[in-house]
């Protein structure tokens, strides 16, 4: 009878954004993200995998597999369910084969720490940091029963499960003409180099400090933790650039996340990303390029720049041309599509944000991080309570820009906790 | 918790070198912990495949050496060659589609009598491949599919477009004959006959899935 009623979503197609993750996977950047939980205590295997069946039923896109078709990739309803195990490949190892129908998400734990990695393809930051929460929601309330009976634990709910399943990239399209000036030229960007890993393992500096104290020292630039940082950011990568490549600029590109413009409450992807240029003038002063870097936010989000790019990118998508192209050739366009972008692209900066829990649980939980693999040098930061935690992955080996990144925030008196995988 | 002089950086774990500058530690207390796992090499180079490589090139040198010392009328170290490399092609795509059985075992039937009508055309076309492999390897490939299906457990819409597309391979033998290409006519008509009742079969029992399958994987 089940079967009967969600027939009409046994199969569904990949939203907008989804689209450009099977095309381009390779084994060194695997597309795929993690989030992980550091809790004060010693992981409990079957209370987590009690949990992750509990959470996965609030979460149907979890279910879902993704397979080939011929004109398109989609995603198909999957009845396995996930294995909780002990960590024991690498970071980011590849989750989704075209061969295989398994599922593009995996729970693994090692001493305090839960990690959940996912397949970008199936969700963005804000859709797994819900499903996140979810889960420890179920894991605490589960193994600390008692500590917490009385007190009324309930799961926030922030959308009907239908909502959750939405494809927000169709459901905000609007068809509306393009004005030019979308259309921008790509430079190439100053590009880092390096030596690559060992079997293209994510190389991830972890580097953990106060929340409050980086509010502080933003304050002190007159300025947001997420400008602050990315100008920082383009200040560690100036350090680094030999004389010869300072003609090309500094491009970060930025994810934004589309749901607080939009009212969305898709828990699948739903992101769209700008980009934060900074020309190297010989002279370049944090204050300086703060400067610049805040400029550019200001210009860069507004709701008619997000809603063009957005248009601009669904057009391409329902162009009855595209749709009839086969799939190895499309596969073959996107690859290629995306060589280019990237070339247009220095590094990535992307703030998940604040990650909320009712305080009830403070004392059970350390920190949140969130990771990627990476084809280039990437950070990613997220924060809980007074705990931000940002991650550095990369394929290469060296560590310069994140030394400069880390010593300028313990010079300015912020004490910095530092892990890595290496 | 250890410290690192240079980076001014605090580093929980127990690791000998700061991550940032590979400078030596300081300790503070002895309250470190293991943060990452250690994880061996996963990368296992196919030892079976090395043999397997050596062999076929040593057969291939050697058979054309003994040609040479002993020549004969016919050139048979090239069939020695086409023999090894037909193996190897099929082996290919044996191993290299995983894990999705049905969709192997179409791959088998192309290739199986892809290579066999070539072999035959090559020793002068005496009309074996198309007499008796053709057909057997579509009976012999609807067969395995069904007792796969039954063993595993498959859920129709997992094997539903490869049978479809054997059985549609099978009905072929029906222009061997009408063409009178072949001599011997029980393999391909049994062939042909299986086909078209378990086209009829499916038709009537599963249209509903076809149709389903069809949209899932056509749509644009």
């Amino acid at each position: 009878m089940k079967e009967k009623k969600n027939e009409n979503l046994n199969w569904i197609k990949l939203d907008n954004a989804s689209k450009i993750f099977p095309a381009t996977y390779t084994n060194r950047d695997t597309k795929v993200f993690r989030i992980s939980v550091e809790l004060n205590d010693y992981v409990d295997k079957e209370i987590l995998q009690a949990s992750i069946d509990g959470a996965v039923e609030y979460f149907p896109i979890f279910n879902y597999v993704l397979r080939r078709g011929v004109f398109w990739y989609y995603f198909e309803h999957s009845n396995l369910k996930p294995k909780v195990e002990i960590e024991s490949i690498p970071l980011c190892y590849p989750l989704y084969d075209k061969e295989k129908k398994n599922l593009l998400y995996r729970v693994s734990y090692f001493n305090k720490r839960i990690n959940l990695e996912v397949f970008h393809a199936l969700t963005d930051g804000a859709g797994v940091v819900w499903f996140m929460e979810t889960i420890v929601h179920f894991y605490l309330t589960k193994k600390y029963k008692d500590d917490f009976s009385g007190k009324n634990l309930k799961l926030r709910h922030k959308a009907a499960i239908s909502q959750m399943m939405d494809d927000s990239f169709a459901k905000y399209y609007s068809r509306e003409k393009i004005s030019q000036d979308e259309n921008v030229k790509l430079n190439k960007a100053y590009q880092i180099k390096g030596t690559f890993t060992e079997e293209n393992i994510t190389k991830l500096i972890e580097g953990t400090m106060s929340t409050q104290k980086i509010i502080n020292l933003s304050h002190k630039y007159n300025t947001t933790v997420t400008i602050f940082l990315t100008s920082l950011l383009i200040y560690s990568i100036l350090e680094d650039m030999p004389y010869k490549s300072k003609k090309s600029p500094i491009v970060v590109s930025v994810p934004i996340n589309l749901r607080q413009y939009f009212k969305s409450y898709t828990a699948r992807n739903f992101f769209s990303t700008m980009n934060i240029k900074y020309y190297p003038t010989g002279e370049d002063s944090i204050e300086k390029i703060v400067d610049t870097v805040s400029n550019s936010f200001k210009s860069e989000l507004t709701k008619e720049k997000l809603n063009a790019h957005l248009n601009k990118l669904i057009s391409i998508e329902k162009n009855p041309l595209t749709r009839i192209v086969p799939l190895p050739i499309k596969d073959l366009i996107l690859k290629f599509a995306n060589r280019i972008t990237d070339r247009g692209i220095t590094y990535s900066f992307s703030n998940v944000g604040k990650i909320e829990l009712p305080n009830e649980f403070d004392p059970y939980i350390n920190k949140f991080s969130i990771c990627v693999s990476a084809r280039r040098p990437q950070i990613v930061m997220c924060s809980y309570k007074d705990r931000l935690v940002i991650c550095f992955s990369s394929p290469y080996k060296e560590t310069d820009i994140q030394r400069t990144f880390f010593t300028f925030l313990t010079e300015n008196g912020i004490e910095v906790e530092i892990t890595s995988n290496f | 918790m250890k410290y690192c002089e240079y980076c001014k950086v605090y580093i929980p774990d127990d690791r000998e070198n700061c991550p940032l500058c590979e400078n030596k530690l300081e300790n503070i207390d002895d309250d470190h912990e293991q943060i990452f796992p250690r994880i061996p090499s996963i990368y296992k180079r196919n030892l079976a495949l090395k043999i397997m490589s050596f062999i076929s090139i040593a057969l291939i040198v050697l058979s054309f050496t003994i040609y040479f010392l002993f020549p004969t009328d016919v050139n048979w170290p090239l069939l020695v060659l086409f023999g090894i490399l037909s193996v190897w092609l099929d082996l290919f795509f044996l191993i290299r589609k995983k894990t999705h059985l049905p969709k192997k075992i179409i791959w088998q039937v192309f290739i199986i009598t892809g290579l066999c009508i070539l072999w035959d055309i090559y020793t002068g076309f005496i009309g074996w491949s198309i007499e008796f492999v053709f057909p057997i390897i579509c009976i012999l490939a609807m067969l395995v599919m069904y007792i796969l299906a039954l063993v595993l457990k498959l859920s129709i819409n997992d094997y539903i477009t490869y049978i479809l597309i054997d059985i549609l391979f099978g009905i072929i033998p029906v222009i061997f004959i009408s063409l009178d290409l072949v001599d011997i006519i029980y393999p391909s008509i049994i062939s042909v006959t299986i086909s078209i009742i378990s086209l009829a079969a499916i038709f009537i029992f599963e249209g509903k899935n076809i149709i389903y399958e069809l949209n899932k994987r056509m749509h644009i």
